[in-house]
């Protein structure tokens, strides 16, 4: 009898470990390196913070990543949580990729406190699909030496830009690097100047964009910005900046870090991207939704919200050199605003607009990127090359 | 009589040892393909790869991808690309094949020191080319600038004009050794009886090449050659790390632009109908090559 008594009581201790067993949440992201270390601290903290689930992150590269997606959704193996570039969430959104999370999105504190631009980029049809992860933009990164050499100082306007690139380019340094490569990255960059001269995404073929391409064009022409723009990504434009071979450049605050390893003796500070008629920025930052094929969208959901806290919000943007997309986050903190570097990104950041949403932005994008690509390598006229771009749109705007 | 039902059971029985590879062959070959193919008769988009419903559209993605320009240049380029490798790397394989068995010292090291080159990934093949071929630190342009081929440095990645052939070079170099190694084993497979009696009947070392080594060497030779099509023909890696296709297109080929609709852009009927076309140029090519295989074997009998 009291054997009977201890194995059904060691039975039932077997039986509730099984049961207090944490279900396993996979998160699918693409922050290597340098990025990797801050998100696997929110990963531990919510491991830490409840013992109902157990987040385990995967990285996998950006190209790869995507493409693990859409073979996923062909009937394959999925996360429970997902992240994405902001621009390709509607269209992940329209695949199926992510489960609406409206209802829980408006019983939750965090409703509301999102700025808008990226908050707009996790919907889909007025239906929520995930929340900003974070957000970035682009501003200028100029050599203090260099711009003190040539009496120049941080150009604020396009005319401005164009006289500083003059006296900025000698031989073997070039006054300003950009990535203006065939794909989101190209138009992500192209952006802030399109928009700048007042001109839209839809309407590409207007005097504006015209002016806007041709602006980067003649910085090409005249020998200011190498050709190679057209094959680098933005860590190659980090490179020629970092190792003295540009003046000045276009890039993130993801790159700070890697201007500071690169170049730890170099003399350089931020300043908005010149402008045209008005300052812009192109608002850059990626989402986490849950995957519709998730069997844990409960657990997925404490995820979000845990990674998505204020407190947690914080130190991790502290600690990642990115931007909370969240308001009060940003406001409540003297961070971005005491930080030399941040303060300037922070500034450029009111300015940042978001791309799209649309499902159909990839096609929207490669219409973009494609016209950059034609005009600076002088395949076409910039004028044509927009006229092009504008049929595509149009295309993708109406299928 | 009897022969002819041991014949009849053998074949039953060999049918049974071939059904496993026969089995592995529909599920893993086959199946792909099949499904490619009915995906490009499809209308599979953004809109509708999760839910079942997925129209037949008939030939309208090729009627589509056919309408471009993208896809007739990518054809072109990849068939340039192609056969650029393939002369380049044939005829300075051909000959590090040659040097290498003409018998001296070292040369089974040296040779085993070339196929390095082979097994470099072609990623990382295509940075160091790239890096080689950038006009503001690349060696190559130092070099040409320096004993004065150029006035200036060329940007042989970013022009349309040069690109491809930026791309050729460096998949050349991984080409070489393959070529040189597989000739070479043709090479030793020729006995040297044959050349000494040639010797003795008083034939020069050009007329040994040409009537000896030559046709004596056609198997490997074919085998080089379509081996290294196929294999040049559908590049993917060296091309999308060198230039992601670019400068507008310039290097495009069937692989990257196939890729670039189904996974940038979401349109995976289109990629599908992309990736058939380059489907069939192979199994054109294969097709080809197995004629003239064949045509070669019945002359010999």
């Amino acid at each position: 009898m009291r054997k009977f008594l201890l194995l059904s009581i060691g039975l039932v201790m077997l039986a509730g470990l099984c049961f207090a067993q944490p279900v396993e949440i996979k998160v699918w992201h693409y922050w290597g390196g340098f990025e990797a270390v801050p998100f696997q601290a929110v990963i531990d903290g919510f491991n830490a913070s409840q013992t109902k689930a157990k987040a385990v992150a995967q990285y996998l590269p950006r190209e790869e990543l995507n493409r693990q997606y859409t073979i996923g959704l062909a009937g394959g193996n999925l996360p429970d949580v997902a992240m994405v570039d902001n621009p390709d969430h509607a269209s992940y959104a329209a695949m199926g990729l992510f489960l609406d999370i409206t209802d829980r999105v408006k019983a939750w504190e965090g409703y509301g406190k999102f700025f808008e631009g990226p908050w707009l980029s996790c919907t889909y049809q007025g239906k929520v699909y995930g929340v900003p992860q974070n957000s970035n933009c682009l501003a200028l990164y100029y050599n203090v030496d260099m711009l003190k050499a040539a009496g120049v100082n941080p150009p604020a306007t396009w005319d401005e830009l164009a006289a500083a690139a003059k006296k900025l380019t000698k031989s073997g340094v070039y006054a300003l690097a950009i990535s203006a490569i065939g794909n989101e990255e190209g138009t992500f960059q192209y952006l802030p100047w399109l928009l700048s001269s007042g001109a839209t995404i839809t309407k590409l073929d207007s005097p504006e964009s015209v002016k806007s391409l041709t602006f980067l064009t003649n910085l090409v022409k005249n020998g200011f910005m190498s050709s190679e723009v057209i094959n680098w990504t933005q860590a190659d434009a980090e490179k020629q900046f970092a190792t003295g071979r540009a003046a000045m450049m276009v890039n993130g605050p993801w790159n700070l870090q890697a201007v500071q390893t690169d170049a730890p003796s170099m003399n350089w500070y931020l300043a908005k991207i010149p402008k045209d008629k008005k300052y812009t920025s192109v608002l850059g930052g990626e989402n986490m939704g849950i995957t519709a094929t998730s069997q844990y969208p409960n657990e997925a959901w404490s995820f979000l919200k845990y990674m998505s806290g204020t407190s947690v919000m914080e130190s991790y943007m502290t600690t990642s050199g990115k931007f909370p997309p969240r308001s009060d986050v940003m406001n409540g903190s003297d961070f971005w605003k005491s930080d030399r570097l941040l303060k300037v990104f922070a500034d450029q950041m009111q300015f940042a607009m978001p791309r799209g949403p649309h499902p159909r932005w990839p096609d929207i994008s490669n219409a973009i990127s494609t016209a950059l690509q034609e005009a600076l390598s002088k395949t076409k006229t910039p004028g044509q090359a927009l006229k092009d771009a504008q049929v595509k749109v149009t295309k993708a705007l109406s299928s | 009589m009897r022969r002819a039902t041991y014949e009849k059971g053998d074949r039953r029985v060999g049918y049974l040892w071939v059904l496993p590879a026969l089995a592995f062959m529909v599920a893993f070959i086959g199946y792909p393909i099949v499904y490619n193919l009915i995906l490009s008769f499809q209308k599979v988009d953004v809109m509708n790869i999760k839910t079942a419903v997925k129209p037949f559209i008939g030939i309208d993605n090729y009627k589509e991808i056919f309408s471009g320009d993208v896809l007739s240049t990518s054809v072109m380029n990849t068939l340039f690309f192609t056969i650029g490798c393939l002369v380049l790397q044939f005829s300075i394989g051909f000959a590090l094949a040659l040097f290498f068995t003409s018998g001296f010292r070292l040369q089974i090291r040296l040779r085993g020191l070339l196929t390095v080159a082979w097994m470099v990934p072609s990623t990382v093949v295509a940075l160091l080319f790239k890096f080689m071929l950038s006009p503001s630190c690349g060696i190559l342009n130092y070099i040409l600038v320096g004993i004065g081929i150029l006035r200036e440095p060329i940007g042989w990645l970013t022009s349309s004009s040069t690109a491809l052939w930026g791309t050729i070079i460096a998949n050349t170099w991984i080409g070489i050794p393959f070529n040189m190694i597989l000739l070479t084993a043709g090479i030793s497979g020729i006995p040297d009886e044959l050349y000494e009696s040639a010797a003795i009947d008083g034939a020069t070392s050009a007329q040994r090449f040409f009537w000896i080594t030559l046709p004596l060497l056609k198997p490997a030779m074919y085998a080089v050659l379509i081996l290294g099509f196929v294999y040049t023909f559908k590049v993917f890696d060296l091309i999308y790390v060198m230039t992601n296709g670019g400068p507008v297109h310039a290097t495009e080929v069937l692989s990257t632009y196939a890729y670039k609709l189904s996974f940038e852009r979401f349109h995976f009927s289109e990629g599908a109908a992309a990736a058939n076309v380059l489907f069939a140029c192979l199994f054109i090519v294969a097709l080809g090559y197995l004629r003239l295989v064949r045509g070669d074997e019945e002359i010999r009998a």
